[in-house]
């Protein structure tokens, strides 16, 4: 019985399931159009920069010539390519922790609303929406020796000397750093503050009755409730201000000698002003191996402190 | 202290001294923040209307005497300097790609809220493993195609990598999933096909969150410097972004000129924010979330 039955309902359940498939055929049409630039701009250069990272990559040559990861090798003892990795992880450092505390205080300042304080957000976000060109010419006059803002303060209204901010190996990648907070704070405070606001206010209600104290509020109550958001902060963060270029490569020039130069303006002179396109992309398969590492780690440190 | 509960019965004066002080208060701790905001902004306007001689004057000359649009007028009849071009260029690119992200963000947002097909499981697992991937991967291998194209030196380079972009997508779906089903089944029944659905019914229960996909896309191609920068070298064929790195970079070394550039390409944006502040917030904040 079971014998007979089962190739007319295998044939059947064939049949619905083409029939299905046809049905559903014309999805395809909804994904199909950007699938085409997903597999032109995005899949097919991810395999074609690993490709070419095995070659000798030189643009003005018919032949390629490969090489194994004879890059990679060179990369290794590559004092530079270390020193620029440095600077750009001090550099992400600085800016991802000034970015993230700034914007959380600030987003507890204006969540609940007083005079003022819908201004106030729109303010603090206002420079995130200029060129990062524009915040290049501004922050070069920000950190200028002879004529900078800053100086200006310093010796008007602090009676000091002048200081040579980008001049300093110490404190020139701090200065980009915080030329990158002054422009970028606003989009965490932004997040943060929508963020707060998903916190229930009957767990302040309760705290408050327990006799907790503001700063005990916000250690914990604000602080471990805000961690999922603080996550999504931290590795968009993370992954933007570790591609940092146009900073440095407009204000200090990467200078001086190399201590502000970043790993993706390394990367742009290598290939665009010294035409070595198979070293460069070898440099940027790093970059992206340390940074979907980093990021995988930040992941699960921090799923970690937030399963309460 | 702000938010009681229970309606106090105390007077309204009493409240209302209670919220001013309040404000006041928080004026006092925000006000040096809102300033080191606002003078650098504020520094590059009178820039722009200072003379060239006047530039390197210290302490700073925080209000030019005189006013002048010199910097402005060299800027426009400078020929190698096409800034009214470089304006256009940042104004096409910018649409076109917003556009054809937006179009392309929600009709595939939309398939994967609502659509079956086989693979769909596996492709979107291929966009959720794409954001991973930092841009400097792709740089290379993508200005080597579009070379090969001969498609250096025109919009097509900028919105064709533009329109691979996965985030809207995420931004897109999330939003469609919210969409109550019986709605579309009531338009099915009706004999609606899905396109008919997706364009007619759907897309205008999303409107928040495609402002916010236009809102994002739109400042970032036009504020965009990096890409740009690898892919534009014909003076005539810059963005704004790039031509300000050509002024503060080439042979034109004059500050005036620098300041009266970056006056010229944040202005509209500026504006552009006053106007619509509440949306764009909103926005960015909608856009923001949808990452968590």
């Amino acid at each position: 019985m079971t014998t007979t039955a089962l190739p007319a309902s295998i044939s059947l359940s064939n049949s619905r399931r083409w029939k299905t498939l046809r049905k559903q055929l014309p999805n395809y049409l909804f994904v199909l159009p950007h699938f085409f630039f997903f597999t032109v701009f995005l899949l097919y250069p991810i395999v074609r920069g690993l490709q070419i990272s095995l070659f000798d990559w030189k643009i003005m040559l018919k032949e390629q010539k490969y090489i194994g990861f004879a890059n990679y090798q060179a990369l290794l003892n590559d004092k530079m390519f270390w020193e620029v990795l440095g600077n750009t992880a001090e550099f992400m450092v600085v800016t991802v922790i000034v970015n993230v505390i700034l914007a959380l205080l600030v987003a507890v300042g204006l969540k609940h609303k007083f005079f003022g304080s819908d201004a106030l957000r729109v303010l603090f976000y206002a420079p995130g929406i200029l060129s990062v060109s524009v915040i290049g010419i501004i922050g070069i006059r920000i950190w200028d020796t002879q004529i900078g803002i800053l100086n200006y303060f310093v010796t008007t209204l602090l009676g000091g000397p002048r200081i040579s901010w980008l001049g300093d190996p110490g404190i020139v990648v701090s200065a980009l750093a915080l030329t990158t907070v002054w422009w970028s704070f606003g989009f965490p405070m932004l997040v943060f503050i929508a963020g707060l606001h998903n916190i229930p206010e009957q767990l302040y209600e309760a705290a408050k009755i327990d006799g907790a104290g503001r700063l005990g509020t916000f250690r914990h109550i604000t602080v471990p409730l805000i961690m999922p958001t603080m996550l999504f902060v931290v590795v968009t963060q993370f992954i933007a201000h570790m591609q940092v270029f146009a900073q440095p490569y407009i204000i200090s020039g990467g200078g001086p000698g190399n201590a502000s130069r970043s790993a993706s303006m390394y990367l742009y002179e290598t290939a665009w002003k010294f035409f070595r396109f198979g070293y460069a992309s070898s440099i940027s398969v790093v970059m992206a191996v340390v940074m979907i590492v980093v990021t995988v780690v930040l992941f699960s440190l921090m799923r970690r402190r937030t399963e309460y | 202290m702000t938010t009681s509960t229970h309606p106090t019965p105390s007077p309204l004066w009493r409240r209302w001294r209670k919220a001013a002080g309040r404000s006041a208060l928080m004026w006092l701790i925000f006000l040096p923040l809102a300033l080191i905001v606002v003078v650098p902004v504020l520094y590059m306007f009178s820039m722009a209307f200072t003379l060239e001689a006047n530039q390197l004057k210290f302490p700073i000359e925080w209000i030019p005497s005189p006013v002048t649009t010199s910097n402005f007028v060299k800027i426009f009849v400078d020929p190698q300097l096409p800034i009214v071009r470089w304006f256009t260029n940042s104004l096409w690119i910018a649409s076109l790609g917003t556009v054809v992200i937006i179009f392309l963000s929600t009709l595939s947002g939309y398939a994967f809220a609502r659509l079956e097909f086989p693979g769909k499981g596996l492709l979107f697992s291929l966009l959720l493993f794409s954001l991973m991937i930092p841009a400097a991967v792709t740089l290379i291998p993508s200005f080597l195609l579009l070379r090969d194209l001969k498609l250096l030196n025109t919009y097509h380079a900028i919105w064709w990598p533009a329109a691979a972009s996965v985030t809207g997508i995420f931004l897109m779906r999330q939003h469609f999933y919210a969409i109550p089903v019986e709605l579309e089944d009531a338009a099915r029944v009706d004999g609606a096909d899905r396109f008919r659905i997706y364009w007619q019914i759907c897309l205008p229960l999303v409107r928040g969150a495609i402002v916010a996909l236009f809102i994002f896309s739109f400042l970032g191609l036009w504020n965009d410097l990096f890409w740009p920068l690898i892919v534009l070298s014909d003076r005539a064929a810059l963005t704004l972004p790039v031509g300000l790195i050509v002024i503060q970079q080439g042979s034109y070394v004059q500050r005036g000129l620098a300041f009266a550039g970056a006056f010229i390409a944040s202005v509209p944006v500026l504006v552009f924010y006053a106007f619509f502040q509440r949306k764009i917030i909103a926005g960015i904040t909608t856009a923001g979330l949808a990452g968590r």
